[in-house]
């Protein structure tokens, strides 16, 4: 049993890691929008701590915003302290922790004697090959950062759950107004319900496209914590195994009394990282999280951190054991994963996606892959909710990837949040002026569906929420004859593709809710050269 | 609120007609009527020197509104000690106000401040935005004006409307803002528009902030107006049409400073087709042209002849 001392390394360890859970969940749910404030620099700040992110990014775009040199510090501190960052901040890392606590109770009377294993070499291979596949412009290893992979959890599905337990529960109360004589149900219900519409949710109703593949991602490696306790993090987590590449040998080293130690196994036991090879003394600075559990859970106090020099060899402290065939063949593995995953259509320019309708500001499809982790900030802080998450619709390489669903959000016209919030500069910061001048698609009428044409009848929502001040939808009268043969005149819109910007507001508010009557496709979109199937009326080097 | 029978009605409606068949259209130029009692309709207009900037606008705009209420007798008619008031202006869109999107902020700023004067415990401040509520809210500038006065500025809760049978022609059943209706009084502040679809949108349109799920309205504008201006009519104290700016084209939305023009103008009555037809001609509109205007008449929800009613025309400068 270890000793329960409140000041004992692992309670300060717990503190900090609640700390810095909170926080993150704090920024996610501070990445609201409020009107005539800019955001704030530190909702990114995560990601601009993140060396993983930083690196492929720099790899892959050959760029990088100078906000994330602040990474920078992250690996000093490795190399100083080595996996800290793991044990102590990753937030990801504490849910797991939470997640394998959970499991050792359930299953109370397994005792796990997890040493290390050969596997947990699975993870440096798995960054090998992704950060040859960065060298080669392929950026995919980004949307299973941890701090993204838990950020985009979060914001697409489990914000979204809360908030549909909280408005439905709530209405639902309110409708039925339970109580006895004054005192109701809802005197509780209704604040809670208005706390959080007022400062936790963006809009009713939010929901994500794909949320089922995201929460299940993230369920899978919750799951695997009642296998190894930190599944994700010794096997898989590619940060992780960044920043055990840089604690190959830190300063702060393990130190075994051996003449005390009786090879009872308690520290290995307790081990976060399973960095002990075995009972005993050896273990793997690349593996060791600085959780301190081992240090509290010898009941001999044989065991202690010291600080050591760099050139300093141990006898305790073992290599990585890397295997150099191995490497080259993960990196080879990368390269062709690149190949396979460019060669489809869509990567070839030789097709796009009509959905494909990006946030503006966002760079060109390729430059934009090489750099967005589909961490979802945008997502979050869009304020009309239209930014999804790409399915299928950017291919494998733009999983998770922003798009803009006009059924379900449309572009606010005076909004640049989605560019001053990315913390990659996939989308680029834009003034609002700037911004007016973007087109991110073009609207487009389906004549057998919009209800002018094709039943004869007044509608033009579309017409009156065009933002453009001009109208890009405008409106002409048509003389028709509708079913008892009588001559009426109609207004039937039409759109200019010289003003549209794909706002999708039209798309948004047509009364149709299934398939709307008007539609944004990625057409005319200012970042792509190749798609402008209309010339403009306006001189032509406007878009090229 | 309808102070007429239906044979007054009928005989005032068939002077109307009489007179456009006529073509005289005297009724609509007739010298301002001399009233006694309480006016149905007071129309304040600036004569002074045109305003020179954007204060000068703002003091206008502020005088004018207190000017046509007093024409009205003031604000004390309609709202008494301890009343809680919801003024609801248009807060349509995320657009300033020198766009003449939105209702002027500074007519409403006035209301408010003068339902303070005579008493009311509350006011409440809100509209069902098209745009994004809270950006419509700041670029409308309606928020920062009534804010300092005390007013309670709210958004409208989609989930917590109340379906509310209204028993229309056409519109039977609408999913209604309760703290809208729950109010002691209601003063409705449209801004006189253009409008691709309905012509024009004045009072009777301005309706439609009060409710949820409007999109289908736009099929049969007139008719569902009616039918709304039916219901609202009698819970609604005051309408107050703002002519400080109006947009003359590319409305509701707008955005191009070129089709707002000035008018310095704030017209205040009980009748909301009195006050659109008056809000139409000032839009270069004949009223009998604008669907709902016609059809509000029909519907015995007002008169277009807002010269029959007792009105007061006042002069500010």
């Amino acid at each position: 049993m270890s000793k329960r001392r409140i000041l004992s390394g692992p309670w300060i360890r717990r503190a900090v890691q609640l700390a810095f859970l909170v926080a993150f969940f704090a920024l996610v749910v501070l990445a609201r929008p409020r009107p005539e404030t800019d955001p704030s620099p530190l909702l990114k700040s995560f990601f601009l701590i993140d060396p993983l992110i930083a690196l492929v990014t720099w790899l892959a775009a050959h760029a990088l915003p100078a906000a994330a040199l602040v990474s920078l510090a992250v690996v000093a501190i490795t190399l100083l302290l080595g996996r800290v960052f793991c044990g102590w901040v990753c937030p990801l890392g504490t849910v797991h922790d939470v997640a394998g606590r959970f499991f050792d109770g359930w299953r109370r009377n397994r005792k796990r004697r997890e040493h290390w294993s050969r596997w947990q070499l699975a993870k440096y291979y798995v960054l090998i090959a992704f950060l040859a596949m960065a060298a080669l412009g392929g950026h995919w290893i980004a949307i299973f950062d941890p701090l993204v992979l838990l950020y985009r959890t979060t914001t697409v599905t489990l914000l979204p759950a809360v908030q549909w337990a909280v408005e439905d529960g709530s209405t639902a109360v309110y409708r039925a107004d339970p109580g006895v004589g004054p005192v109701r149900l809802t005197m509780v219900t209704e604040p809670v319900y208005r706390f959080m519409r007022d400062h936790v949710f963006v809009i009713p109703d939010q929901a994500f496209l794909g949320a089922g593949l995201i929460v299940a991602v993230f369920a899978l490696t919750l799951l695997a914590n009642g296998y190894r306790r930190r599944f994700w993090c010794r096997y898989l987590c590619p940060l992780g195994a960044l920043l055990g590449l840089f604690s190959w040998r830190p300063l702060l080293r393990r130190k075994t009394d051996q003449d005390v130690c009786n090879q009872c196994d308690l520290c290995g036991m307790a081990c976060h990282g399973a960095a002990a090879v075995a009972a005993g003394i050896e273990w793997k600075p690349a593996e060791c999280l600085g959780c301190l559990n081992c240090t509290d859970s010898c009941h001999r106090d044989a065991l202690g951190f010291r600080l050591a020099m760099p050139w300093r060899r141990e006898p305790t402290t073992r290599r990585l054991g890397l295997s150099r065939r191995a490497a080259i063949g993960a990196a080879v593995g990368g390269a062709v994963g690149l190949a396979l995953m460019r060669a489809n259509p869509q990567s070839r320019r030789s097709t796009y996606h009509p959905r494909l309708i990006r946030p503006p500001g966002a760079r060109p499809e390729r430059d934009f892959l090489q750099r967005c982790t589909a961490c979802g900030l945008c997502m979050k802080i869009c304020p009309t909710g239209g930014l999804q998450p790409a399915v299928t619709e950017a291919g494998l390489e733009g999983l998770w990837t922003p798009r803009l669903a006009p059924q379900i959000g449309y572009c606010d016209y005076n909004c640049t949040l989605c560019g001053q919030v990315c913390p990659t500069q996939a989308i680029e910061a834009l003034t609002v002026d700037a911004k007016h001048e973007i087109k991110i698609g073009l609207a487009c009428f389906d004549k057998s569906r919009c209800i002018p044409y094709a039943y004869a009848r007044d509608c033009i929502v579309c017409e009156e929420h065009c933002p453009v001040p001009d109208k890009a939808i405008y409106v002409v009268n048509v003389e028709v004859v509708d079913h008892d043969g009588n001559r009426k005149t109609i207004g039937q819109p039409q759109v200019d593709p010289d003003r549209c910007t794909g706002c999708g507001i039209c798309e948004n508010v047509c009364p149709y809710k299934e398939h709307p009557g008007i539609r944004v496709f990625s057409a005319s979109e200012t970042r792509n050269p190749d798609n402008q199937p209309i010339l403009p009326e306006s001189p032509w080097d406007d878009i090229y | 609120m309808c102070k007429y029978s239906r044979r007054q009605f009928m005989a005032r409606s068939a002077a109307t007609a009489g007179a456009v068949a006529l073509g005289t259209n005297r009724l609509f130029a007739q010298s301002p009527a001399v009233v006694a009692g309480p006016a149905e309709m007071a129309i304040a207009k600036w004569t002074g020197v045109a305003p020179a900037d954007a204060a000068a606008v703002r003091k206008m705009a502020a005088e004018l509104t207190r000017k046509a209420i007093e024409g009205m007798g003031g604000l004390g008619r309609f709202v008494k000690r301890g009343d809680v008031v919801w003024v609801k202006p248009n807060i349509g869109w995320d657009r300033t106000p020198e766009l003449a999107a939105n209702t002027n902020p500074d007519v409403v700023a006035t209301l408010v401040r003068m339902c303070f004067d005579a008493g009311a415990k509350t006011v409440k401040v809100g509209d069902n935005s098209c745009d994004l509520p809270a950006p419509s809210y700041n670029s409308s500038g309606i928020a920062d004006a009534v804010k300092p006065l005390g007013a309670e500025v709210l958004f409208l809760d989609t989930k917590r409307v109340r379906e509310t049978a209204i028993k229309g022609e056409m519109v039977k059943t609408l999913l209604m803002f309760p703290e809208i209706l729950d109010c002691d009084v209601l003063i409705n502040v449209p801004i006189a528009k253009h409008h691709g679809r309905a012509g024009l949108t004045l009072a009777m349109k301005n309706y439609m902030g009060v409710m949820d799920d409007r999109k289908p309205f736009h099929q049969a504008i007139p008719e569902c107006l009616a039918d709304l201006t039916r219901f609202m009519k009698p819970r609604t104290a005051l309408c107050v049409l703002d002519c400080v700016r109006i947009l003359n084209d590319h409305g509701p939305k707008g955005g191009d400073p070129a089709d707002v023009l000035m008018k310095n103008t704030v017209a205040a009555g009980l009748d909301p087709v009195a006050l659109d037809a008056f809000g139409a001609e000032l839009l270069g509109r004949n009223p009998q042209e604008i669907g709902s205007i016609v059809k509000g008449q029909e519907a015995e929800l007002g008169t277009m002849n807002y010269r029959s009613l007792p009105l007061r025309e006042i002069a500010v400068s």
